[in-house]
């Protein structure tokens, strides 16, 4: 596995991928948060572990995502997914998250944007219902 | 495993499982498009056309969902919450954050996650100052009319 990416540079390549599935209307992106607990054995510290972030494209992205081979059976190709990840320091964690907030608001465009009109319409239809109840 | 029906509900129980393993509970978001299938397709077509008949042939554009799942594979339990939502995102991720810096339910900031605190908290100083009662019981009284009117936004 590619190794663990700087902040910026993993905001980046999110931008990128958040951007590419939401032009492509097609595919999922998976961002994933654990904490890292370290190797066993290392010396363990009572204070909080830092957070590994993640963010996969689960093969989606990819033109055939499963091929059969010679006997048959189906193999994934698993070499044109995309993966991310990166490492939070407990002190980094509010910065971060503010970052990866905006990365993702921006980037997540396939999503329904607030509707006001719909939103006047239920509002109005609300206030119906109430005084009728 | 239960999709939560609010995102408040959702956060508030992940809180509580993380808390309870903190070191093996994993939150994975999932941003993804419905899927191209034809078979998928015909499907949507087919709930499509049965409630407005006229409608039909118009090429939608695909809405994208946004899950979010809190997960614990010793316990097998895991959390759900599904939304379409653009203007849940920021709040939700923020809020996500808070979970990972290991936040409890009043740590995250929702109404009724402080208020259960609050209930706790409050016998312990009204002993220490008998004159206060009266006020801690105001403070009280007043939460709860918050809460109340909060619900009924919501609602609507």
């Amino acid at each position: 596995m590619a190794p663990h990416l700087e902040h910026d540079e993993f905001f980046q390549s999110l931008t990128d991928l958040l951007s590419k599935t939401s032009q492509q209307a097609h595919g999922s992106v998976y961002l994933t948060q654990k904490p890292l607990i370290d190797v066993p054995g290392a010396t363990t510290t009572n204070t909080q572990p830092s957070i590994l972030i993640r963010a996969t494209d689960g093969n989606t992205n990819a033109p055939n995502p499963k091929s059969t081979s010679k006997d048959g059976k189906i193999v994934k190709n698993k070499s044109t997914k995309i993966k991310l990840s990166t490492i939070v320091t407990p002190g980094d964690l509010e910065a971060f998250y503010t970052r990866y907030a905006e990365v993702c608001k921006a980037g997540m465009t396939g999503l329904k944007k607030r509707d006001r009109r719909g939103r006047k319409a239920k509002t109005k239809g609300g206030a119906a219902k109430a005084t009728k109840a | 495993m239960p999709y939560l029906p609010t995102s408040q509900a959702y956060l508030e129980q992940s809180a509580q499982l993380l808390q309870a393993y903190p070191d093996t509970t994993r939150i994975v978001t999932k941003y993804n498009f419905p899927s191209t299938r034809p078979a998928n397709q015909k499907r949507i077509q087919k709930s499509q056309k049965n409630p407005k008949a006229g409608d039909a042939s118009t090429p939608t554009v695909p809405i994208a969902s946004l899950t979010l799942k809190t997960f614990n594979p010793t316990t097998g339990i895991c959390l759900h919450y599904r939304t379409n939502k653009a203007q849940e995102v920021s709040r939700l991720i923020t809020s996500l954050g808070k979970l990972a810096a290991g936040a409890d339910v009043a740590g995250l900031g929702l109404s009724s996650g402080t208020g259960d605190v609050e209930m706790v908290d409050a016998p312990v100083t009204a002993p220490a100052a008998g004159t206060e009662e009266v006020g801690g019981k105001g403070q009280g009284q007043q939460q709860g009319q918050g809460k109340k009117k909060k619900g009924g936004k919501g609602k609507r």
